[in-house]
């Protein structure tokens, strides 16, 4: 199973690279204080959440299921890898955030707070882990184009409801009537274990519905 | 010499076509070529036989084992380099070197100086013939006691063709080795394989061994006069041309002792696959 995650990281090695790159460009911007430090943390988390979708769409081009499924490695285990190198993916970009997070907050060049960073990196992951869990399973079940074409759609239809529908029907004015009451300290630290909680169940979820999907497909 | 390869009955059900059913064996020490018109389900048998699509019937038994069980000892070149193109080369020995226990890093390495690769090169760079080498590299890096080829000789040219026989060849000097080749080119299977089977339609018109089948079949070459005078439990199909008619005839040997003043000439794989599909019936 290692060997099929190490395949999808050096497949990804080129784009990483130059991922690197704009993480660089993004943080001497943040330091300039032209954007937040947050910004560039959930950005960085989520350039990278989108990667194993397109390690989907280079299998398909290598046509790599047909020989992987060749392989002494099980169909639960092939879709366990890929779910791995999700994992291993969000790690690295929370990780990499939370670094420059705190070197930008070290050279005072943070406007929010380390914690305030911290907690929106968080959100960021969870949104990451949630965007593939709902992607992974579309991937096995309808292959790379197709899934990528009901992304867009779902995310047309949230965008249009929200616009068309709820905004001109004063949604926005209801939901700043609720006026929620200021969180106290201990709540909003339990929001990163209970997202990232979730986030991890869900992602769980995902895989045993992706699992049912690549086990039984033809490929 | 125990069997490396078992099938029963297997049955592969789609829409628009059924492989199957399909049974053979293949012993220790010899090479099965499997030949078949485009569509004739050879990869549909391979891609069963491997579980990649999932059999609506029957039992394969690989090396003794379930399929899933015996992949370890199973090398496979399939009918195209499936490594990513965004690969180098050596990427290959890292990533199998984690899938295949048996995997050996330095016989991967030989083979890559015996074929003439580069482990630095990227895949996107290698030509259909170098493609086909590091998947062959790939297949017996981890020292299998069966491979399965399907059209891996495809594409190449003679030369690349004739090294990859030689280390089929080699290959199966083992005993306990076996080859499954699927191939369009049939003359590398009539100069390598002991056994011939083949499907036409998803089913096994014939298996037997190359020489046998090469024996009992010739193709009777006459006038159409002299062809009505012929017993038709010799002839197998009839292809009628302008002056002359062709007939594919079985039992050649009795045929020529029962008919000596008429021609039979021994068949190729190619001129059997074209008679069978394309000839009428006696």
């Amino acid at each position: 199973m290692s060997g099929l995650i190490l395949k999808d990281f050096l497949i990804l090695r080129k784009t990483l690279r130059s991922y690197l790159l704009f993480v660089a460009v993004y943080s001497a911007v943040a330091s300039s204080g032209f954007w937040s430090a947050s910004f560039m943390g959930g950005f960085i988390i989520m350039m990278l959440a989108i990667l194993p979708m397109n390690v989907f769409a280079y299998d398909k081009q290598a046509k790599w299921d047909t020989y992987g499924l060749a392989l002494p490695v099980s169909r639960t285990k092939t879709v366990a890898a890929r779910y791995l190198t999700v994992l291993v993916l969000t790690a690295v970009s929370v990780a990499l955030s939370a670094a420059l997070g705190a070197a930008l907050s070290l050279l005072g060049r943070m406007e929010e707070t380390f914690a305030e960073y911290l907690l929106t990196c968080t959100v960021m992951a969870v949104l990451a882990l949630l965007t593939n869990a709902m992607m992974l399973p579309l991937l096995y079940k309808f292959g790379s184009e197709r899934a990528r074409m009901m992304l867009f759609g779902v995310m047309g239809t949230i965008v249009l409801v929200g616009v068309v529908v709820l905004a001109p029907l004063g949604g926005i004015e209801w939901l700043k009537s609720l006026e929620l009451a200021e969180p106290a300290m201990e709540q909003v630290a339990a929001v990163p274990v209970i997202a990232a909680a979730a986030g991890l169940v869900l992602l769980a979820l995902s895989f045993l519905l992706s699992r049912h999907f690549y086990g039984s497909k033809d490929i | 010499m125990t069997n490396c390869i078992e099938i029963k009955g297997l049955v592969k059900k789609y829409k628009t076509f059924t492989l199957g059913p399909i049974g053979l064996t293949v012993p220790g020490g010899s090479i099965l070529g499997l030949i078949g018109e485009n569509g004739a389900g050879k990869s549909t048998l391979i891609k069963s036989m491997l579980g990649i699509v999932k059999p609506s019937g029957g039992s394969v038994t690989l090396l003794g084992a379930d399929p899933d069980h015996a992949k370890e000892d199973i090398g496979i070149v399939l009918d195209d380099c499936f490594f990513s193109e965004y690969l180098r080369v050596k990427d290959v020995n890292s990533v199998l070197g984690r899938v295949y226990k048996g995997w050996d890093r330095g016989l991967f390495t030989d083979y890559l100086d015996k074929f003439g690769l580069s482990g630095a090169k990227n895949i996107k760079e290698l030509s259909r013939g170098m493609r086909m080498k590091l998947s062959l590299a790939a297949a017996l890096a981890h020292r299998p006691k069966l491979l399965l080829l399907d059209e891996a000789t495809s594409g190449l040219d003679p030369v690349v063709r004739e090294e990859i026989l030689d280390e089929f060849l080699d290959f199966i000097s083992d005993d306990d080795h076996a080859i499954l080749i699927s191939s369009h080119i049939t003359s590398d299977l009539e100069k390598a394989a002991d056994y011939i089977a083949y499907l036409h339609q998803g089913q096994l018109l014939m298996c037997d061994e190359k020489d046998r089948l090469l024996e009992n079949y010739g193709k009777l070459v006459c006038a159409r006069a002299d062809l009505e005078q012929v017993d038709r439990g010799y002839i197998v199909t009839i292809r009628k041309g302008q002056y002359s008619t062709e007939a594919l005839i079985r039992r050649r040997g009795d045929f020529q002792r029962l008919y000596p003043r008429l021609t039979v000439d021994p068949v190729t794989l190619d001129e059997l696959m074209v008679f069978i599909v394309k000839g009428g019936k006696a």
